[in-house]
């Protein structure tokens, strides 16, 4: 692998006169990037602390840094214990400018940075480079550069040193305007070339101004409302601007008795049961579970194990033919007064009619009503920060005063003192919407925050509406925080306002290979193929279906699996064909990391099962929103090696307690 | 790390002639890349085919995404490539024989290490001056990349070359006075050694 130095030890002559007169050295090392990424120290801090040692310096702590240059995640690791009076750094100008950017004390470089390498590449190690003229040449020379090809940096043709094809001023170099013109011949174009006026090099279209307001605007994009996050290619417009309708209730629906986070229900029912539509048929099955409801009416033919459609194991789940009367049971009917109910009152609404977490975790929304901590602020997810996804966009649209009212449920149970809905600034029409339509409630705002993946996660919410940071390890409602989906909210007032459990929702069936993409109200239990059919069907043999979105969903291969609470969307996308090259440690996955982790560390970690150096570098607190995977130009599947790091981790923890 | 801009459309028009497809990378889309306007362009040109894909700069990883396409690609008479100028050669490696053809400018980014789009810079000097200028690099952070201090020209702490920027020596003089190092100024000015920058690469 090529190997890119950046930086070298200062020598020791340099060293001995640099460290006179300063003791008590706190010793900050880069670990280095684009290069074969190994976990393991390199050897410069040793050599230093060493020299140090030999003058009889003191040395306070030091600290291997990676990507020392990325201030964000730097700040976090130096910190310089008392009696540090100097810090050396060793690393490439960059890292060194940051720490003294970060430092309150004198910080010296104790080492040089070496251009290793002309010109700036791109992401993958290679030998062809770009000198970043901002004018390209590519065009009139067949795809090979004169800039850096050429060592004069010639663009009006070969200077006459050339000699056998060689240049004359590095003889084992290959002349690079003979090697156009070679190409250009090949191609039929050498006349081309002859004929073309030479495009003079104007060297001031690469200018301070230009690139600082450039790197301004970046930064600016990257620090926007929290750290880090991507831009995926939104795809939206393929099912946005279709309304919500009622998709025809199926034959037969089943439904799973684990649909949320926690323990599964506990079937009531039997095969031969009739049931009608809205009635019990799971209870809870512990404080973290939920009620399952019939999402038709109809006979019980089976309680049975069913494939589920995102853990990709049976489940017990119950079997309905529906009899396409949808006749609603007769719980089902509004709740009278409920302004006058009590916190308990209304948490056990909600968690009698079944409802959890729209978004996709399916955790027990009645848990996080009664808080045991003080609640200020109940958030609404409106972001859908997932690409392609657009149900909650429609359910804001269409339904907005049942958002509304379910907020003003979760505000009253919650004791908070205000909502917000917090949307991105794609959906302006569901903002204006919202906007007109809260403008008199004194208590509940809209928050728009820019368009940024995954916007939608909790601790992204709550940082960027609230600009709070819930620490490592805690929950939002450590932070007097409730964060809701739009959609379940809507649930929740369903509940009150018509009685009605969580027996259907909204789910976008879309993608590029969806033959007509929309919008539809779905039953709970309804067979993926039948939604899909429904659609058209797919316009090619080739594709990935996922549930949810193309960040997070579930991939899977069996489409006669139902579509549960937490199933916002089916998906019809290209499949990934990229293969896993070794990591080149880019940095990008720490770039864009909301959670401010180093990604690049769990494969290596997952490998060698050390769970202990899992968990010292934070994986737990990795929700798997996929911006590393996402970003990684080596394509490595990072995911998968932090599913097993954690798995590690909490397998080790557990072990240890016993 | 680079910055990436489409070049004029009528440039572009120039060689996209004949049966044309594109080829976009999206992997540095992140630091930057005119995404919107490439879509935008590229509907406007009707191609036989737009192939998204990311990083071509790596030669396999590219290989892998082409792969499915190369019927397309193959019967095309030009390729047109949105990336920077690594990609473009990247791709023109792959079709020695085709006409490939850039859509975008490249310009360098701060920072040649790392991805990350930073406030500072490196010009790889191999000499590294940090020391005595409390962490503030006269090469990058002055104009004229002046080692022996102001040039003079400076007004109200703004630079005279770019009235926006800051003076870097103005600025290393204020750092070294907060953290009581004044006396570094009075050494004496480390001459540049310009053959350093390269010996190394050699």
């Amino acid at each position: 692998m090529e190997d890119y130095t950046k930086f070298r030890l200062k020598s020791r002559d340099e060293i001995v006169p640099l460290l006179e007169g300063k003791d008590n050295l706190f010793v900050v090392a880069c670990n280095k990037c684009f290069k074969e990424f190994e976990n393991a120290d390199e050897p410069e801090r040793g050599e230093f602390e060493k020299i140090a040692a030999e003058q009889g310096k003191k040395i306070t702590g030091c600290v291997n840094v990676d990507f020392l240059c990325n201030k964000t995640t730097t700040q976090n690791k130096l910190e310089l214990p008392t009696g540090t009076e100097n810090v050396a750094v060793i690393s490439c100008g960059l890292g060194i400018q940051t720490v003294a950017d970060l430092s309150d004390m004198p910080v010296y470089a104790a080492a040089d940075s070496v251009k290793s390498y002309d010109g700036h590449h791109g992401m993958a190690l290679t030998t062809v480079r770009c000198d970043g003229c901002g004018q390209c040449y590519l065009n009139l020379t067949g795809g090979i550069c004169p800039i850096v090809d050429c060592s004069k940096s010639l663009v009006n043709g070969q200077c006459g040193g050339s000699k056998n094809f060689k240049c004359e001023v590095s003889k084992d170099k290959d002349c690079a305007w003979d090697k156009i013109h070679e190409r250009l011949a090949a191609q039929g174009r050498a006349a081309e070339i002859l004929n073309v006026p030479v495009q003079l090099r104007d060297h001031s279209k690469v200018n301070f101004k230009f690139i600082d307001d450039y790197v301004k605007s970046i930064r600016e994009k990257r620090f926007e409302g929290y750290y880090g996050g991507i831009h995926p290619s939104e795809y939206k417009e393929l099912a946005e601007f279709f309304p919500l309708k009622t998709f025809p209730a199926p034959d037969n629906v089943v439904i799973p008795l684990s649909q949320h986070a926690g323990a599964p229900a506990q079937a009531i029912v039997a095969a031969g049961d009739t049931v009608k539509t809205g009635q019990k048929i799971g209870e809870a099955g512990g404080f973290i579970s939920s009620t399952i409801h019939s999402s038709v009416s109809g006979t019980v033919t089976a309680v049975e194990e069913r494939l589920h459609p995102t853990t990709g194991v049976q489940v017990m789940s119950v079997v309905i033919k529906s009899d396409g009367k949808d006749e609603l049971h007769e719980s089902v009917k509004p709740v009278q007064n409920w302004e006058s109910l009590s916190v308990d009152e209304i948490a056990d609404i909600v968690r009698e009619k079944g409802i959890v977490g729209m978004g996709g975790a399916g955790f027990p929304t009645a848990v996080k009503l009664k808080s045991p901590k003080p609640i200020d602020t109940v958030l609404l997810n409106g972001c859908e920060c997932e690409p392609l996804l657009t149900c909650d966009h429609r359910v804001m649209l269409e339904f907005a005063d049942d958002v509304i009212f379910g907020l003003k449920v979760l505000i009253k149970t919650t004791g908070a003192e205000k909502g917000m809905i917090v949307i991105e600034d794609n959906k302006h029409d569901a903002i204006e919407l919202l906007e007109k339509k809260t403008a008199d409630i004194p208590n509940i705002g809209i928050v728009v925050a820019k368009t940024k993946y995954p916007q939608g996660a909790e601790k992204m919410l709550i940082k960027r509406a609230l600009g709070k940071s819930v620490p490592s390890g805690a929950l939002p409602l450590d932070v007097g925080v409730v964060v809701s989906n739009v959609s379940t909210v809507k649930a929740v007032s369903d509940a009150i306002q018509k009685g009605m459990p969580l027996i259907e929702r909204a789910v976008t069936v879309t993608g590029p290979y969806i033959k007509n993409p929309g919008n539809y109200m779905v039953k709970v239990g309804t067979p993926v193929q039948s939604l899909i059919d429904h659609c058209g069907g797919l316009t090619s043999d080739d594709v990935t279906i996922k549930l949810g979105g193309p960040m997070m969903g579930f991939e899977i291969e069996n489409f006669d699996v139902p579509m549960i609470k937490g199933t916002n969307g089916i998906i019809a996308i290209e499949p990934d064909v990229s293969e896993a090259s070794d990591c080149i440690k880019c940095g990008r996955c720490a770039d864009v990391c909301p959670m401010e982790l180093l990604p690049l560390y769990y494969p290596k970690l997952a490998m060698a099962q050390d769970w202990t150096g899992a968990n010292d570098k934070s994986v737990r607190d990795c929700m798997e929103c996929g911006c590393c995977e996402f970003i990684c130009s080596s394509k490595i599947p990072l995911r998968y090696s932090i599913k097993q790091c954690k798995k590690g981790v909490i397998e080790q923890a557990q072990k240890e307690g016993k | 790390m680079l910055i990436t801009v489409l070049k004029s459309k009528e440039d572009i028009e120039c060689v996209a002639k004949g049966k044309t497809i594109c080829v976009t990378c999206e992997g540095c889309k992140e630091v930057h890349f005119p995404e919107v306007e490439a879509i935008e362009l590229v509907k406007e040109l009707n191609p036989t085919g737009n192939v998204i894909t990311e990083y071509v700069c790596n030669p396999d990883n590219l290989k892998v995404q082409l792969a499915k396409h190369m019927d397309k690609l193959n019967a095309a008479d030009t390729v047109l490539v949105f990336s920077c100028g690594v990609g473009v050669q990247t791709v023109s490696d792959n079709f020695r024989d085709k006409k490939v053809y850039a859509a975008c400018d490249t310009y360098p980014l701060p920072g040649g290490q790392g991805v990350t789009p930073l406030e500072f810079d490196c010009e790889q000097c191999g000499e590294c001056y940090l020391n005595g200028t409390g962490g503030i690099c006269p090469i990058t952070a002055c104009s004229k990349s002046l080692v022996n201090g102001q040039c003079g020209g400076c007004k109200d702490g703004k630079c005279e070359v770019d009235k926006e920027m800051d003076c870097g020596w103005e600025r290393i003089y204020k750092r070294l006075e907060k953290l009581g190092l004044l006396d570094e100024m009075r050494y004496p000015a480390k001459l540049r050694n310009f053959n350093l920058m390269y010996e190394e690469s050699k």
